[in-house]
């Protein structure tokens, strides 16, 4: 059986900077895949090839049968993905509820969809995400916070089965991310599966049932969070190979004096 | 009720120009000779503004090309005047569907470009355009074409056909702005990147805006003709009426439905008055107030009429300049 949703080997070039190689892993329905790595890692330029916004210069990525690169991007919505920026693109002469109607009326469902369910849509979209008390005003209006919300917003309205999230958190305070959160877990419970790329780790390391971590473009670790904050490959990409190494030697000099410990006899003990 | 007022600009505004709209139809009977043709031209600005407002306005693509429709429009209309057929509405539909396939055929390679690039593109086309015209004898080459023409006591005909254009072009404007199809432009416009992800095929959209503003700017060259009764390549592709559409839509205000006629009963009307009074400099006076209305008045008069924020926007911007 093919996997849901399929990363194969994929590679972006830009002119003389590689900034992926040969990334590959398979996203299975449902799942909460939490993509990490370092500034400049390539997570944005990955999110770009698996919404078809660019054409990978090696590889392909497969979805239902189709591979996203052979579509044109405005019809990669119609297969079932959708996604949001991490640079907010809010249509700023237009209101709350306007953009997330756009959504909705170009998005996969929106065939058939008159203005007016748009807009009825739309309107239980931002419910969904908070919006709903500013859902008149333009979007020029938001905040951060808001603006990062309507991007999740107009992405739903495009009723995907799978939601590439781009740092949708930056820049919220702490009960502002558990709020999203707690969205994100909603999303989940109502069977969309979920890419997100976060700069939390504590958030992201709750949310995610996998984690996939780049560096410099490469895939250097996959696996379920936990596993994958004790490797040491993801220590050296996150800290450095000098502290890896110490945090290795330490590790060791740690387990030894269990060891020695463990032989010791306890006199005191009955 | 959920409103749809935001993407068809100020309501109170667009009340006002049906109004006057309804008004004008009388003016055949108030005067039947210089004031007709006065008000005639503005009602033919009015559509070519309306026209380029769809593109400009809407989606966002400023074109320097929208007199190579209107050109087109006369030609089409000549033809069958010189070839016997003087009804005025097979002109117009002739130029519709002419203008409609040029724009189809031209925007596909050209609505690809962004921005600038696009804006060159079509000043550039226009040129192209007349320029074919010219060589081709069957058009009459630069000597241009005469047109038969009602005889004077049915001449108000023109006037009534470009009364029924330009009403048509608003109300096509209004009922495209609330479509689906005005917010693909508006989407378009606002971030064309944003818009792809959404679904909008920004190439699609972007030719039906220009086909649409290819035919409203080809009704109205297509009734100009006959009631101008004489048509050349300099007349049919006059720069002002690639430039005054422009200034129209700006001054009105761009991305409204009541703003183009706003802008083109105002600015016709001026220039038509600064024009007697001062046959000479008159075209300072329209700088000045192009100058003005960019700085001051950004959004256009009918921001002033029912917009939130307007006149507060127009107090800053005032602000702005003082020393």
């Amino acid at each position: 059986m093919s996997a849901f949703l399929s990363i194969e080997g994929v590679g972006m070039r830009f002119g003389g900077l590689q900034a992926l190689s040969d990334v590959s892993f398979t996203v299975e329905k449902g799942a909460v895949v939490g993509l990490i790595g370092p500034n400049g890692s390539g997570k944005t330029t990955l999110m770009n090839v698996i919404s078809g916004v660019l054409k990978p210069t090696s590889g392909r990525v497969m979805f239902a049968n189709r591979a996203i690169g052979s579509v044109p991007t405005y019809q990669v919505c119609k297969l079932g993905i959708g996604r949001t920026f991490q640079i907010v693109k809010p249509f700023t002469g237009l209101t709350v509820r306007e953009n997330v109607a756009v959504g909705a009326m170009y998005g996969r469902t929106g065939n058939g969809r008159t203005t007016r369910a748009a807009f009825e849509r739309a309107q239980e979209l931002c419910e969904v995400v908070h919006l709903a008390h500013v859902a008149d005003r333009p979007a020029s209006d938001l905040t951060i916070p808001d603006r990062k919300r309507l991007e999740v917003a107009k992405a739903l309205a495009l009723d995907p089965d799978v939601l590439l999230l781009d740092e949708v958190m930056a820049g919220l305070n702490a009960s502002e991310v558990d709020a999203a959160l707690d969205l994100l877990r909603s999303l989940t419970a109502r069977g969309v599966t979920l890419i997100v790329v976060e700069h939390l780790m504590k958030a992201i390391m709750s949310v995610s049932t996998t984690i996939v971590v780049l560096a410099e473009g490469k895939k250097i670790a996959e696996g379920a969070p936990h596993e994958v904050v004790s490797s040491h490959a993801v220590v050296e990409a996150y800290l450095g190979s000098r502290f890896a190494a110490r945090q290795a030697q330490l590790a060791e000099m740690k387990r030894e004096a269990e060891e020695a410990l463990r032989v010791e006899p306890h006199g005191d003990r009955p | 009720m959920i409103s749809l007022a935001g993407i068809t600009g100020s309501r109170p505004a667009l009340i006002a120009v049906m109004v006057m709209m309804v008004a004008l139809l009388g003016i055949p009977a108030v005067h039947n000779g210089y004031v007709e043709i006065v008000f005639r031209n503005i009602l033919m600005y009015a559509a070519l503004a309306y026209g380029w407002n769809l593109l400009g306005g809407y989606a966002g693509y400023v074109s320097f090309g929208q007199v190579a429709f209107f050109g087109i429009g006369t030609y089409c209309s000549a033809l069958l005047n010189t070839h016997g057929i003087t009804n005025i509405g097979a002109g117009i539909a002739l130029a519709i569907v002419v203008n409609a396939l040029v724009a189809i055929v031209l925007g596909i390679p050209i609505l690809r470009l962004r921005g600038h690039y696009f804006g060159i593109a079509t000043l550039g086309l226009s040129l192209a355009i007349q320029d074919l015209v010219a060589n081709i004898d069957a058009l009459g080459g630069t000597g241009g074409l005469a047109l038969k023409q009602v005889d004077d006591a049915h001449f108000f005909v023109y006037y009534y056909a470009m009364w029924a254009v330009a009403a048509a072009c608003l109300l096509g404007t209004w009922l495209v702005a609330r479509s689906k199809l005005g917010y693909a432009f508006v989407a378009i416009r606002e971030n064309e990147d944003a818009a792809v992800v959404l679904g909008v095929s920004p190439t699609r959209y972007k030719v039906i805006a220009w086909a649409i503003a290819g035919a409203m700017a080809g009704a109205a060259g297509a009734v100009y003709a006959p009631a101008n009764g004489f048509i050349d390549p300099a007349g049919a592709f006059e720069v002002d009426n690639n430039v005054f559409p422009i200034v129209m839509s700006l001054l009105g205000g761009i991305g409204t439905v009541a703003g183009p006629f706003v802008g083109a009963l105002l600015l016709a009307g001026v220039n038509e008055v600064l024009q007697r009074f001062f046959v000479k400099i008159h075209t300072l006076f329209f700088g000045a107030m192009i100058v003005l209305v960019v700085m001051f008045l950004p959004r256009g008069i009918v921001a002033l009429i029912g917009m939130r924020g307007g006149w507060r926007g127009f107090r800053r911007s005032l602000g702005a300049y003082r020393v």
